[in-house]
């Protein structure tokens, strides 16, 4: 098939779906689909029928439309009428839905404003499809430019013009650390071998992190895309996607992904009548967080305990079975296609002037609006926390975010309007990380998240260095104290030089980074760790709001 | 924890005649799983899987039976089934309730919900239900983080967990 071929495939697609005057989508991701979002768009197209209108309207299964607190989330676009989104829909109101369709009329109730700063400030690269296509229909990828970049790429591109698109939008990993992905490719591209593999990274273990489980359920197809195009670029001729086993739905609408692109030949062998083949496969990871971290998740697929090694050399010289290899976060890949077809100088124009792009959060803990967001980078934390998050719940006075999960930290209200990027959230000793936001209230503990983390952190230490393995265990116990009110400053400046070790000598980025939440915490609460261990240490004007 | 040494070195091993690795199963991975791995030590991991997906669990025997038939030794086969969570290397109850301990769940009251199902259950997280029918578990982040706080029940995902609606889930379940 070639591009112009795709494009007529496009095209008539998309015109089927104009002739139908009326469209109903319901979420079923997770979140949706755990209060029964299935059986609801089962019932709405039942109650369709009944109103003698299931012939022109078109029920699909879509994937997260973000506002995972308001869920179930129903849109309803009318004959000539503006699209409206329901929230909080149940079984029950399928009739009102039904009718709403029917009539022209809104059911008042039930909607949710869309012209909330929660929609309005958003921008979407790669959630662009979430909520809008059905994730097991590749028809409905097709219709909205699916695998364009990828047909136009390899038919009527060099593998180094695809290389320099994505070095020229200057695209970080999404991942955690933000290394340039441009960077990565090429080193991989210069490797010679006739054996190379992609590797997407879906082992998703930040707590607080849920973006890549939202990507692969609402448009797996943008990311077999992503790596396929990675795969032109770089010469690589296998791609595994090593997914959590914890996500099972993911897993199986990647599955069906997978099959249904084969099939059309957009992955596969002689890919659209070229020279390119390239092929997926799924490798299911099996509870353990360090296998995020590159080289222990090349042990894990090749049937090893999930352990890390020392870099160099890298992946991209010896990865997979010794081969060069990349892997790349699946929030980088979902960013791919777009590039490739938008162009790389369109991507750089949007963020911050080192983090180009869009970043998804995830927003949890004590916020209104819980759910993903996709926000240009270099929005202020205020911006996401307050407008687009609508502010904290219960009339609680904001405390801190935590950003970067445990290789992260938090920050307190004086960094609300720092602009959020790679840089910036180093440089307030926090971690851009996955992108997970917890946002806490002034009923929290910051002693007690510091001792969550490390708890977290020892407990998913792999064991084979020393400083994570048995530091990660003494902070915990030092941590453990202080909380209990049994600690003393020996304890503390104990605590304060195992940071310092754990974080310079230790094997992998997850040991080093574990101090991270305990350093953080310290920074700008530490009269609330003084507290514990002596009421006499509380720095004036601040210990009242510390809870017990 | 990953890093944990089991005592295996001098544990006495229960063994029946019959073998958990029939040779139907062992078919069935010949022909799904080892041809889409290069080396069959790569196969390790989804054998433990299909194993684990037959039996429920892992016994030690069953570890032994995997090692002969991927062409590993025994103490690999344990090294790599000892390091991952998900591997059950005890029996395990027809429901297996992972309540999410991470800091969303945290934050939005899992605890409550834990003592509640400690004591409906009467068991404490990692212990199994004396009738096999229910075994409890802390997971690590599930991904619904917006809906905390949430839980697997075997496969199934709860979100927005209360006292009393988890009342209601393991009530439910036969």
């Amino acid at each position: 098939m070639t591009p112009d071929e795709l494009m007529d495939v496009a095209q008539g697609l998309q015109e089927k779906d104009a002739s139908i005057p009326n469209h109903v989508r319901v979420c079923t991701a997770a979140s949706c689909l755990s209060l029964k979002s299935d059986e609801l768009a089962k019932q709405i197209k039942a109650e369709l029928k009944e109103v003698g209108k299931d012939k022109d309207t078109k029920v699909r299964c879509v994937g997260c439309m973000g506002l995972c607190s308001a869920g179930p989330l129903v849109s309803v676009e009318a004959e000539d009428q503006k699209p409206v989104m329901y929230q909080k829909v149940t079984v029950e109101n399928a009739p009102q839905i039904a009718e709403s369709v029917a009539s022209g009329k809104k059911v008042k109730d039930l909607v949710c404003d869309t012209d909330s700063p929660f929609f309005a400030r958003q921008q979407k690269i790669v959630l662009e499809n979430s909520g809008i296509i059905d994730a097991d229909d590749i028809n409905d990828y097709i219709a909205n430019d699916g695998y364009q970049a990828l047909m136009t790429a390899i038919s009527e591109m060099q593998p180094n013009e695809v290389l320099d698109e994505i070095t020229k939008s200057g695209l970080r990993g999404r991942g955690g650390a933000g290394f340039p992905t441009g960077l990565k490719w090429n080193m991989l591209a210069k490797t010679p071998s006739d054996t190379k593999y992609i590797i997407c990274n879906a082992d998703e273990g930040d707590p607080g992190a849920f973006m890549d489980r939202a990507i692969l359920e609402s448009d797996p197809h943008r990311i077999l895309e992503g790596m396929a195009l990675a795969a032109y670029a770089t010469g690589a001729t296998e791609g595994f996607i090593y997914v959590r086993a914890e996500y099972p739905l993911a897993i199986k609408r990647l599955k069906t992904a997978i099959r249904l692109a084969t099939k059309n030949n957009f992955l596969g062998s002689n890919i659209g009548g070229t020279k390119f083949s390239f092929s997926i496969d799924i490798r299911l990871g099996a509870g353990a967080f360090v296998c995020g971290e590159e080289t222990a998740l090349i042990a894990s697929i090749e049937g090893k305990r999930g352990q890390p090694r020392p870099r160099p050399p890298f992946p991209a010289e010896k990865g997979l079975w010794g081969q060069p290899t990349s892997i790349n976060n699946v929030e980088t890949l979902a960013n791919v296609a777009p590039i490739v077809r938008k162009g790389g100088e369109w991507f750089a124009s949007i963020g911050t002037n080192k983090s180009k792009g869009t970043k998804v959060f995830a927003l949890a803990g004590k916020i209104n609006n819980t759910g993903l967001i996709e926000v240009p980078m270099g929005l202020s934390l205020r911006e996401i926390v307050f407008d687009i998050g609508g502010g904290i719940p219960d009339g609680q006075e904001f405390k801190a975010v935590q950003t970067g999960g445990p290789s992260g930290g938090c920050l307190p209200e004086e960094h609300l309007d720092m602009g959020v990027d790679y840089d910036s959230l180093r440089t307030a000793g926090s971690i851009m990380g996955s992108g997970g936001m917890i946002v806490m209230d002034k009923t929290s503990n910051m002693v007690d998240v510091a001792r969550f983390f490390m708890e977290f952190c020892m407990s998913e230490s792999c064991g084979k260095c020393i400083p994570c393995r048995v530091g990660t265990y003494q902070m915990h116990e030092l941590l453990n104290r202080i909380a209990e009110g049994e600690g003393t400053m020996e304890d503390l400046a104990k605590l304060e030089e195992l940071c310092e070790v754990v974080a310079n000598t230790s094997l992998c980025g997850l040991g080093q980074t574990s101090p991270n939440p305990v350093r953080s915490t310290l920074r700008y609460f530490r009269h609330e760790y003084l507290e514990l261990i002596d009421g006499k240490h509380i720095p004036a004007g601040a210990g009242q709001e510390v809870a017990s | 924890m990953a890093w944990i040494t089991k005592n295996s070195g001098t544990m006495a091993i229960e063994t029946r005649e019959e073998p958990y690795l029939d040779d139907e199963l062992k078919a069935e991975i010949e022909a799904n799983i080892i041809p889409r791995y290069p080396d069959r030590r790569a196969a390790t991991l989804p054998t433990l899987h299909a194993v684990q997906h037959k039996v429920g669990w892992l016994p030690t025997q069953a570890l032994k039976e995997i090692a002969d038939f991927l062409g590993s030794a025994p103490s690999e086969v344990m090294d790599t089934a000892t390091f991952y969570e998900e591997y059950w290397l005890k029996p395990k109850g027809k429901y297996v309730i992972w309540l999410c301990q991470s800091i969303s769940c945290e934050l939005m009251g899992r605890d409550t919900i834990m003592s509640k199902i400690k004591a409906k259950l009467n068991i404490e997280p990692g212990e199994t239900t004396e009738d096999g029918k229910f075994t409890l578990m802390n997971v690590e982040c599930l991904g619904s983080c917006g809906t905390a706080p949430c839980g697997l029940v075997n496969e199934k995902l709860h979100e927005n967990m209360t006292v009393d609606n988890i009342d209601q889930i393991l009530d439910s379940l036969e």
